[in-house]
C-alpha cells in the first residue's frame, strides 16, 4: 500500500507517524425552480501525514499523488515547531463490525437520479403547482487507506446516497421556504416519503398565524432538537473540557438534565453517516453513552486531548466532536405532545444558530420554519419571531419527549422534545 | 498550462467550455489555551470543467490534471443529459490577462516557526490578562491560490489570489457563566497586516472578562445603531442576498417582488456592490466565467437599482454581466456571489444619529449572519444600550432580526464616513463556504429592530 510507503520514509526520522490516504467519486444531479439544472461528477483524492519528531507533532496535506517525498518533508518541518504529542500512536486492533457499504448505491446512473427529481418535483407540484420546486439526487464512493508506525493499518470503503426537495412558496411580500432531504450509506431511501414530509411541512405553512411576545411552551421536531444539541455538540467535546471553555468541565456524574433525557454518540449504527469501525486515529470506534437519564456520563476524547486530561480516547478522533447522537425515545405519542399544549410553537428550522456564545448553552435564533400551536391544534406559521432560551436551562425543563426517533439527516436519531417554556419575542 | 488547457478545450463539442485549474499552497498554525494545538501545511492540485449544452450545465471535479480532454468528456456527456432547452449565456469580451499578486512581506518565504511566534505573542497576553480568562483560540492562516482559467471563446487568465488572516479568541469564565471576545484580521495581502496586533489580542481579553459582568439585552424592539463592520453584515444578510439573480432570473413571482424601480428604502438609502475597490478580501479584476468586476448599485436613492449577475442569469434577464459569478474553489462551479457590499455613506455624525435616542441599542462588531432572503438575523459581538442620548452600559447576547421588506425602510440615518475594517471569516452559499468577502460601511440607524434575548 502506498500509506507503507510514506510511513517508512517518514520513519527515517520520525519516532511516529500516520498516514491516511482517501480516494472518492461522487456524481450529483441537481433540479432548480422547477427545471433540470446541473449534472456532474467529482473525483478527489487527498493523503494526510502525521508524524511525531523528538515528541513533537507535524501535520501536512496534499492532493497530488506524486508528491510522495513533499508530503512527507512539510510534515516533518512543520514538526520542529509542533506542540508536544500527549499520546503514542495506537498498535494494531480489531474494530466492531458495522455496515457502511451498500452495493446497491454504485450502479445508480444519473438517469436515475434525474428520474427521482422528477418524482420527488412532480409530488409537490401536484400539491400546488405555483410552489417553486429544486430537489437533487447524489451519491458518492469512497476507499481509504490507514497506517501508523505501531502497525495498526486498514481499508475501507464506504457509499453514500442523498436526496433532496424544497419548495419556494411567494405570496405578495411572503417568501415560504419550506424542505426535506435525507442522506446516509445506503441506497434504500423511499423518495416519495421524503417529498410528502416536505408537502406537510409546507402545508402546515398555509395560513401566517401572529404570536404574542413571551414565555410559552415549545416543542422541537426532530430536524429541529439540533438548536439544542449545539451546545452539547460543544459542551461534550473533550477538548473544550480540557481547556475549560464547555461549562460542563468537572460535571462527570451530576445531573445536567431532566431524568428522561439520555443522549449516546453511536458511531456503530448501520449505514449512517458518522458509523465506521475506526476513528480518523485508528481507534476502534464503540458507543459512549453522553448523558444517561440525566446524568453527565462521559466525555468524546481523540488521542491526544485523552493524553493531556488524563482520560483515554473514546474513538472521537481527531477533533473529540460526536459521531452520530442518538437521543432516547420518551413515552409521550407526538400527536398528544401537540394536542396537550394550549398555546406554544413548534420549530423545525431556524436561522442564526450558532452566532453569538453557543458554548454557554445560550441561544437566540430567528424561527424560519415553525408553526403556532392553539388548543391543541397547528394553527400556521409564525414569521419574524426569535426564540432563545439556554439549552443546559431548557434541558431541566423537559415537559415530554417523543415516542418514536426519527432520523434528522444521517447523523441524529431523535425523537421529538417538548420543553415547558422559552422566551419568545414576536412583533 | 495555457497550451494543455485550449488543447482539451477544443475537444469540446459543447456550446460553452471552460477550464479551471487551481495550485493552492497554504500553511496554518493554532493555539488552544497555553499549547499549540496543531501546526502544519498542504499543497492543492485540482481542476474544474463546465460545459453547456442546450441550457444545461455539466461538470466534472479532479486532482489529477493529466487528463483533460476525459474531464472535458465527461462534463459534456453530463451537460448533453441535462440540456433540453436553448442556451443563454451573455456576451463578453474574451479576455487574456495575466494578474500577479505581489506581496510587501511574503508570507510563502516565511518560515512556520516565525508564524508560529507571531500568534504565540498575541496568546499570551491573552492568557497573562487577567485571572479570569480561561481560555483562548489563537489561530493564524494563509493560502496562496494560482488560477488559471481558460474558456473555449478564447479567454486566458492567470491570476494569483493570496489571503492571509489571524482569529483572536478569549474566553472568560466565572462560575457557569463562559463570554469570549474574538477579534479578527485578514487581507488579500501579505504577512505584514497580521504583525503587530498587540492590541487587538488584549481588546479581545478585556472583552471576555468584562462580558462577564454584562447583562444579556432584554429582548424586545429598539432603536438601533450599528458600526461599520456590523453595518456590512447587516448590508449583506439584509439585502445583499436578495439581490444575488441566481434566485430571481427563473422564478416569476420573485421576478416582480424584486422588479427595478421598486421602493425598498427611504431616498438617504443607497446600496452598493464593488468587486473593484483595491485591498479589499472581496475584490479581484475578474469573476470566475473572465468577466470584470465594477462596482454595481444595488439600492439607488431606496429605489431598487440593479442585481448581481452571472453570464447565464444577465442573458435570461436581458440585463448586463457584473462580475459576480465566485467559486470558492476548484471543486466547485461559479455561482452568483457578492464582492464588497456596502451601505454608501450619508450626511449624518455619530452624535446626530444618538442625540435623540431614548431607549436604543449600539451595536458592534460582527459574529456572524444568515437570511432566508425574506427574513435575517444577524449578531453583533457585543452592544451598548443608549440612553437618553448617550451611551450606558454594555449588554450581551445582541441578535437582530427583521424583515428585509420591512427594515430598509426603517434605515433613518447614515453617517459621513465609510470604514472596511480588515475582518477575517467569509460568505457561505450553496455550499460554498467561506467565500472572502469584504464587510465594511458607515454607521447606519434603523428604527423598531426586534432585537433576541430572554424578556426580563
Amino acid at each position: 500500500m502506498i500509506v507503507n510507503r510514506l510511513i517508512e520514509k517518514a520513519m527515517r526520522k520520525a519516532q511516529g507517524a500516520q498516514v491516511t490516504l482517501g480516494q472518492s467519486e461522487s456524481t450529483n444531479v441537481s433540479f432548480e425552480d422547477d427545471k433540470l439544472k446541473s449534472a456532474g461528477v467529482a473525483q478527489s483524492i487527498g493523503m494526510s501525514v502525521k508524524v511525531i519528531v523528538d515528541g513533537k507533532i507535524g501535520s501536512s496535506h496534499t492532493t497530488d499523488i506524486d508528491d510522495v517525498d513533499g508530503v512527507v518533508a512539510r510534515a516533518l518541518e512543520a514538526a520542529a515547531f509542533g506542540s508536544p504529542a500527549h499520546f503514542e500512536f495506537p498498535g494494531p486492533q480489531e474494530g466492531p463490525d458495522v455496515e457502511i457499504y451498500d452495493d446497491a448505491v454504485v450502479p445508480v446512473t444519473k438517469e436515475e437520479m434525474v428520474r427521482i427529481g422528477e418524482e420527488m418535483m412532480a409530488l409537490v407540484k401536484a400539491y400546488r403547482s405555483e410552489i417553486l420546486v429544486s430537489t437533487g439526487a447524489g451519491k458518492s464512493v469512497s476507499k481509504s487507506q490507514f497506517a501508523n508506525s505501531a502497525g495498526m493499518e486498514h481499508t475501507s470503503e464506504t457509499t453514500s446516497f442523498g436526496v433532496g426537495v424544497s419548495g419556494q412558496w411567494i405570496r405578495g411580500t411572503d417568501i415560504l421556504l419550506a424542505g426535506h432531504g435525507f442522506g446516509w450509506k445506503k441506497r434504500e431511501i423511499d423518495h416519495a416519503a421524503i417529498a410528502r414530509k416536505a408537502i406537510e411541512l409546507l402545508k402546515m405553512a398555509e395560513k401566517i398565524a401572529p404570536i404574542k411576545s413571551g414565555d410559552m411552551p415549545v416543542i422541537f421536531t426532530p430536524e429541529g432538537v439540533n438548536v439544542l444539541l449545539l451546545a452539547l455538540r460543544l459542551g461534550f467535546n473533550g477538548k473544550n473540557v480540557f481547556l475549560g471553555s464547555s461549562p460542563l468541565a468537572g460535571k462527570l456524574g451530576e445531573k445536567i438534565a431532566d431524568e428522561t433525557f439520555s443522549i449516546t454518540d453511536n458511531p456503530l449504527l448501520d449505514y449512517a453517516n458518522g458509523s465506521g469501525k475506526y476513528d480518523g486515529e485508528g481507534v476502534p470506534h464503540h458507543v459512549t453513552p453522553l448523558i444517561e437519564d440525566g446524568v453527565a456520563r462521559n466525555f468524546l476524547y481523540d488521542l491526544d486531548t485523552a493524553g493531556r486530561a488524563g482520560a483515554k480516547s473514546t474513538g472521537n478522533g481527531v477533533g473529540c466532536g460526536p459521531t452520530n447522537l442518538v437521543i432516547k425515545e420518551g413515552d409521550t405519542p407526538y400527536e398528544e405532545m401537540v394536542k396537550n399544549t394550549k398555546e406554544g410553537l413548534l420549530v423545525h428550522n431556524v436561522l442564526g444558530l450558532g452566532q453569538g456564545n453557543p458554548i454557554s448553552g445560550e441561544f437566540s435564533v430567528n424561527v424560519q420554519l415553525g408553526y403556532k400551536i392553539e388548543n391543541g391544534e397547528v394553527v400556521g406559521r409564525v414569521k419574524d419571531v426569535m426564540l432563545a432560551g439556554n439549552t443546559y436551562d431548557a434541558l431541566k425543563e423537559i415537559a415530554a419527549i417523543g415516542d418514536k426517533a426519527e432520523w434528522a439527516g444521517g447523523s441524529l436519531l431523535t425523537p421529538a422534545i417538548k420543553i415547558a417554556r422559552l422566551s419568545v419575542v414576536g412583533k | 498550462m495555457r497550451e494543455r488547457m485550449e488543447k482539451a478545450l477544443s475537444s469540446s463539442d459543447a456550446e460553452y467550455t471552460e477550464i479551471r485549474i487551481e495550485h493552492v499552497t497554504s500553511s496554518w498554525a493554532n493555539f488552544r489555551g497555553e499549547d499549540l494545538d496543531n501546526i502544519g501545511s498542504s499543497r492543492t492540485l485540482g481542476g474544474i470543467v463546465r460545459a453547456l449544452v442546450k441550457g444545461g450545465w455539466g461538470y466534472a471535479t479532479f486532482n489529477d490534471i493529466s487528463d483533460l480532454e476525459i474531464r472535458v468528456r465527461e462534463a459534456c456527456e453530463s451537460a448533453r443529459l441535462v440540456g433540453k432547452e436553448e442556451s443563454r449565456f451573455a456576451e463578453v469580451e474574451p479576455v487574456v490577462d495575466e494578474i500577479t499578486a505581489p506581496l510587501e512581506k511574503d508570507f510563502r518565504e516565511i518560515s512556520l516557526s516565525e508564524k508560529k511566534s507571531v500568534i504565540e505573542e498575541y496568546n499570551k497576553i491573552i492568557l497573562g490578562y487577567h485571572d479570569k480568562i480561561e481560555t483562548s483560540n489563537v489561530g493564524y492562516g494563509d493560502s496562496f491560490r494560482k488560477v488559471w482559467y481558460a474558456n473555449s471563446e478564447g479567454a486566458y487568465i492567470e491570476d494569483e489570489r493570496p489571503d492571509v488572516g489571524v482569529g483572536i479568541s478569549a474566553t472568560g469564565r466565572q462560575g457557569d457563566n463562559v463570554q469570549r471576545g474574538f477579534e479578527s484580521v485578514a487581507g488579500s495581502a501579505g504577512f505584514q497586516v497580521i504583525e503587530g496586533l498587540q492590541e487587538k489580542a488584549e481588546a479581545s481579553a478585556r472583552r471576555a472578562v468584562d462580558l462577564l459582568s454584562a447583562p444579556p439585552v432584554t429582548g424586545g424592539k429598539y432603536t438601533v445603531i450599528t458600526n461599520p463592520r456590523l453595518s456590512g453584515v447587516f448590508a449583506h444578510e439584509a439585502f445583499g442576498h436578495l439581490s444575488e439573480s441566481d434566485f430571481v432570473y427563473e422564478n416569476e413571482r420573485m421576478k416582480k417582488l424584486m422588479v427595478l424601480g421598486k421602493r425598498l428604502g427611504s431616498d438617504i438609502l443607497n446600496i452598493i456592490d464593488d468587486g473593484s475597490i483595491r485591498g479589499l478580501r472581496g475584490t479581484h479584476k475578474y469573476d470566475d466565467e473572465g468577466v470584470k468586476t465594477r462596482k454595481n448599485y444595488l439600492i439607488k436613492d431606496g429605489i431598487l437599482a440593479g442585481r448581481l449577475h452571472s453570464r447565464e442569469t444577465a442573458a435570461k434577464m436581458g440585463e448586463q454581466p457584473t462580475g459576480n459569478a465566485r467559486a470558492i474553489g476548484y471543486q466547485h462551479r461559479p455561482i452568483v456571489r457578492m464582492t464588497n457590499t456596502y451601505i454608501d455613506k450619508g450626511g449624518a455624525t455619530f452624535e446626530d444619529m444618538i442625540k435623540d435616542v431614548k431607549l436604543g441599542v449600539y451595536a458592534i462588531d460582527m459574529v456572524g449572519g444568515q437570511t432566508s432572503m425574506e427574513m435575517f438575523t444577524f449578531s453583533a459581538a457585543y452592544g451598548y444600550m443608549i440612553r437618553d442620548g448617550k451611551i450606558a452600559e454594555l449588554v450581551r447576547d445582541v441578535v437582530l432580526t427583521g424583515n428585509v421588506f420591512e427594515t430598509l425602510m426603517h434605515i433613518d440615518m447614515v453617517s459621513d464616513t465609510i470604514e472596511w475594517p480588515p475582518v477575517g471569516g467569509g460568505c457561505g452559499k450553496g455550499g460554498q463556504s467561506p467565500l472572502p468577502v469584504g464587510l465594511g460601511g458607515p454607521c447606519v440607524r434603523i428604527q423598531n429592530v426586534v432585537v433576541g434575548g430572554r424578556q426580563q
